[in-house]
């Protein structure tokens, strides 16, 4: 084999889509040629470069908006839902009782701004304004944006490391979103000081693949939105309230 | 590819098999849309258009493998995305050059700053060269599936493939000052 045929199939060997003889013929051909070997080396090297690139795994979002595309044209063939038209549904849905007056004394429109804040929190490139899973960090940086003091906790050794927190709005008043993950998913905390009434267990509903709870404990309303399994959600509220029972 | 209106409507078995078939590929088509777009927000579009596609072309699928099929959807959409919004060569050639800008040589001491080098180098590559860098090294597909994906003879690959990777090559040495063989010191 001359160098140019052996120059010519560098690629292909690497690609491994030479045949078992002719890889034979050109390891046989390398002994005997530094040039193309150097060649081998090189692309190798940018092959072993471009592997080594980070792979993102499709979003969690762009998963619920296939899912819930793929339920639509179940049922009807032509309608193309998007982004306003899951959260429509989800608030239509929830404004049936989900962060309804009888437990918390509040009306049920916050539930599209809960909502609303969920999509922001899953659907941003940085979906927290304070980026950190110390909790000395993210509770200081709220003093001065809201006018209470929220209980942070990291809940890693639950599973539910902390991703840090930003700012809401609930009813034109700041609030404070804690955002945690679990696994490749995410979950938003919105939680203000409740204004009457002892802890209640959390109440859980699913709705379009999404896991909504709301519960008061400690003093303060929860509102957690995620796109987990309620299972999930219920883990997470018995470690958060683990925590807040633990002290502060 | 049949045409739209071809399509019969999905019943729920067909669904199943699409969900059991196509779905698990949707990690794979979103990767390669975000190299065609080379934005992550556009691509999350392209992924989703894709796939409501894919479920359309389902039922003239014949049980190929289903990862080249379903990027073969991804480009196409890609393609005709472009057309719709009557996007031209010239600005994307524009967009390759601010691509190529990139993050500054000097610091390319540390592995998060060479993947950010490999990574801006690759996307500042030509489309037609740059896709077939991404199927064959990261979607990691024979030459006869990418020839599939791109609709293109075996041997068009194969150049394509040596021209991407001399381009490449020529782009990184370019961002870290390195001396033109090898690169095996990166």
């Amino acid at each position: 084999m001359d160098c140019r045929t052996c120059e010519a199939m560098v690629d292909a060997y690497v690609d491994g889509e030479l045949s078992a003889r002719d890889s034979a013929a050109f390891e046989a051909a390398l002994a005997t040629c530094p040039d193309c070997r150097r060649r081998l080396e090189a692309a190798r090297d940018l092959s072993s470069l471009l592997r080594g690139l980070p792979i993102d795994p499709a979003p969690d979002l762009l998963r619920a908006r296939i899912e819930r595309d793929l339920r639509a044209i179940a049922g009807r063939p032509r309608e193309r839902l998007r982004w306003a038209a899951i959260a429509a549904g989800l608030i239509l849905a929830l404004g049936l009782g989900w962060l309804g007056g009888a437990l918390t004394g509040q009306g049920g429109r916050h539930t599209d701004e809960v909502i609303a804040g969920y999509l922001r929190v899953a659907m941003a490139e940085t979906p927290v304004d304070v980026a950190s899973s110390d909790r000395h960090t993210v509770k200081p940086w709220f003093a001065g944006r809201v006018d209470y003091a929220p209980p942070v906790h990291d809940l890693t050794a639950e599973g539910f490391p902390l991703l840090g927190g930003r700012l809401d709005f609930v009813d034109g008043r700041k609030v404070a979103v804690l955002v945690y993950r679990r696994n490749q998913h995410r979950l938003a905390l919105t939680l203000w000081p409740a204004e009457a009434g002892g802890n209640t267990s959390p109440d859980i509903v699913e709705r379009d693949g999404f896991a909504l709870a709301r519960w008061r404990h400690g003093g303060f309303e929860m509102r957690a939105v995620s796109d987990l399994a309620p299972g999930e959600m219920g883990a997470f509220a018995k470690a958060l309230d683990k925590a807040l029972d633990a002290g502060g | 590819m049949g045409r739209m209106s071809d399509a019969p409507k999905p019943d729920g078995r067909t669904l199943e098999r699409f969900r059991a078939t196509v779905l698990p590929h949707l990690d794979s088509a979103y990767g390669f849309a975000r190299w065609l777009t080379r934005d992550p927000v556009v691509a999350q579009d392209l992924a989703q258009e894709s796939l409501l596609r894919a479920l359309r072309y389902f039922h003239a699928f014949r049980g190929e493998e289903a990862r080249p099929w379903l990027l073969r959807i991804v480009r196409n959409t890609w393609a005709d995305l472009r057309v719709r919004q009557g996007a031209e060569p010239l600005p994307l050639e524009a967009a390759e050059n601010r691509a190529a800008g990139g993050p500054d040589p000097e610091q390319t001491a540390l592995a998060s700053d060479r993947r950010r080098h490999v990574a801006a180098a690759l996307a500042a590559l030509p489309v037609e060269v740059r896709e077939v860098l991404v199927l064959r090294e990261l979607e990691d597909l024979s030459y006869k599936q990418i020839a599939a994906v791109l609709d293109l003879p075996i041997g068009t690959v194969m150049s394509r493939l040596a021209r991407a990777r001399e381009k490449l090559a020529a782009e990184l040495q370019g961002r870290l000052g390195r001396r033109d063989h090898g690169l095996s010191d990166l």
